[in-house]
């Protein structure tokens, strides 16, 4: 079996020169300092004094690591993909693509695989951070893979709307300000929804139920992360706002729970975008 | 190889291409002549299988278009107009990305790619980065990109455009080899006598229709019987005009300082004639020929013409 050769051709361009490491570099320089800064605020703060421990301090250590690497991944994605068709027109070479047998599929499968291959180099060079957080205990094993999966999921959700956006916006500037603007529409303005429809609308003040919450945020990314750290997040933190929302006001055991309905919906839209991003270069359909 | 029937291309009320058709046998050179705008590269990008063609029909070694565009294009190379290369990638790395777009298998790449790059002449340029080759270079390898499959058929479109003279002559020497090789071309250029010197036949396309198509030999040959005549005077030039305005086998002239270029239409002997009537009227006469007529001037001659003529073939 052969390897797409836009996949072996990205990887070693986009591994050349200097960016790469500079990306790397910054990702992990800026959760570095979030770490740092966490501990240093959670034991100047500590109501025990410095140098005691405090499991919680861990387990929300942890939670705001994955917290902010989600978020890095929702802003790092865009600028990975937005150029990923358009950077070929603007550069004359989707022609030379175009005129062979090679497929379209492949050449957009291609493209976002190499980006969730950089995320996720991302995420794994991150991993010594995170491990600072399980010299503390607290944290399974499985806890961390979920985040990962979902971490993967949610970056080819957006690979595939900067790619499709690269498919239909001649400027690469355009198709990554599209895809900000896809997941800001997903992540706030669906939580606006929410409130402006139970507060303003119904004058609900109570917690909404949870198939409530997934029908008006079931594409919101914040919405399946809130599942993905409930057993790592502790009542009354800041991440609690988070599990609230993937439980809503059940006091049974979800099933079916936040960050499926999520991933499904992520999978569900990206399998969509491929093909019709696959579509929409076909020069001859 | 290519049939071209009644091709169509209609962008909204304007028409790219209008009824064009044409045939190029294996082994032929097709020059492709128009002016800028005149519909070649919407044609070979419909070729190409680029761009979708309004209405009319297509076929390469027997393939229709339409019918199995994968298959087609893998009978086809195609370098573009204007084109890009992935400056961060070496010689060597651009043909491999490019071998394994077209599916060749990775134990054939090398050789496939050494003997390209030996063709197009960047066998010591092979561990340089594209970015650091010259124009003419990236145009080179841009022309073994497009060989990579072997395909039927090659389609060039204005292969030699913004080179220098040099780039030129080395783009040109490429193109005889292919040609020795016994590849079917359509290239299009505006370098008319290299092309004249190059194709089997030629088309000339105005306003997105084929003006003339035919052979070399025969579009020289249909415009041959009308010949120009340049004759140089010392003094006198105005007896000159009202001397060839007398004449029955001028058709119409154009006046400069020294000389007259005037359109002769008759037979070797009213040449004779006219020369005789002029020296026995005491016209200072320095020179009295021919202009050869090249490509270039046929190429001319039928756009002022309009685009009326019939094919010549």
């Amino acid at each position: 079996m052969q390897v797409n050769p836009v996949i072996e051709k990205e990887l070693k361009t986009k591994m050349r020169g200097w960016k790469a490491p500079a990306l790397i570099s910054i990702y992990l320089g800026f959760l570095l300092t979030v770490i740092v800064l966490y501990f240093l605020f959670n034991n100047q703060m500590s109501y025990y004094g410095q140098g005691v421990f405090n499991p919680r301090v861990a387990l929300n250590a942890y939670n705001t690591l994955a917290f902010f690497q989600l978020l890095l991944i929702l802003f790092i994605t865009p600028v990975l993909t937005g150029g990923s068709i358009s950077s070929e027109r603007e550069r004359q070479t989707l022609d030379l693509l175009l005129c062979t047998d090679f497929s379209t599929f492949k050449i957009i499968t291609g493209k976002i695989i190499v980006s969730i291959a950089h995320v996720m180099l991302l995420i794994t060079a991150s991993l010594p951070i995170l491990g600072l957080v399980f010299l503390y205990g607290g944290i399974d094993l499985f806890d961390i893979l979920l985040l990962f999966f979902f971490y993967i999921v949610v970056a080819i959700m957006v690979a595939s709307f900067g790619t499709f956006y690269s498919t239909v916006f001649k400027k690469t500037i355009i198709s990554i300000v599209a895809t900000y603007l896809t997941i800001f529409i997903f992540s706030a303005v669906t939580a606006v929804a929410l409130v402006v429809f139970y507060v303003l609308i119904l004058n609900d003040h109570g917690t909404p139920s949870y198939s409530e919450f997934a029908t008006f945020l079931f594409s919101n990314p914040f919405f399946g992360f809130g599942s993905i750290i409930e057993n790592t997040t502790t009542r009354h933190s800041f991440f609690d706002i988070f599990t609230t929302l993937a439980t809503g006001d059940s006091t049974e055991k979800i099933i079916i729970k936040s960050w499926m309905i999520n991933s499904a919906f992520n999978i569900a839209v990206s399998s969509l975008l491929i093909f019709i991003s696959a579509r929409r270069i076909k020069p001859v359909k | 190889m290519l049939v071209i029937k009644d091709l169509v291309k209609n962008y909204g009320k304007f028409k790219a291409v209008d009824n064009l058709s044409l045939n190029i046998g294996k082994g032929h050179i097709y020059g492709f002549v128009g002016a800028n705008g005149a519909g070649k590269t919407t044609t070979m990008r419909i070729v190409s299988g680029l761009l979708k063609a309004t209405s009319g029909y297509v076929e390469v070694a027997g393939i229709d278009i339409r019918k199995n565009p994968i298959l087609f294009k893998k009978k086809i190379g195609y370098m573009p107009d204007f084109f890009g290369v992935y400056d961060d990638l070496k010689v060597t790395e651009y043909m491999d990305f490019y071998s394994g777009i077209y599916g060749v298998a990775k134990s054939d790449r090398k050789a496939i790619c050494d003997q390209l790059l030996e063709l197009v002449n960047l066998t010591d340029k092979k561990d340089f980065y594209v970015d650091n080759l010259s124009r003419g270079m990236k145009q080179r390898l841009c022309l073994a990109r497009s060989l990579i499959h072997n395909p039927d058929l090659l389609i060039l479109d204005e292969p030699a455009s913004g080179l220098d003279p040099r780039a030129r002559i080395e783009m040109k020497e490429v193109l005889k080899g292919l040609r020795d090789m016994g590849k079917t071309i359509l290239i299009s250029s505006h370098i008319l006598p290299e092309l004249a010197e190059l194709c089997t036949s030629i088309g000339i396309i105005e306003h997105g229709k084929m003006v003339v198509s035919g052979t070399v030999a025969e579009i020289m040959a249909k415009v041959s019987s009308k010949k120009t005549l340049r004759i140089k005077v010392l003094e006198d030039i105005a007896v000159l005009e009202k001397f060839l305005k007398e004449q029955p086998s001028i058709n119409s002239m154009s006046v400069h300082n020294d000389y007259i270029d005037a359109e002769f239409t008759g037979e070797n002997k009213d040449m004779v004639e006219i020369l005789k009537g002029a020296i026995t009227k005491g016209i200072p006469i320095i020179s009295f020929n021919e202009v050869d007529r090249n490509l270039e001037s046929v190429f001319i001659n039928l756009i002022t013409e309009g685009g009326g003529d019939k094919n010549a073939s």
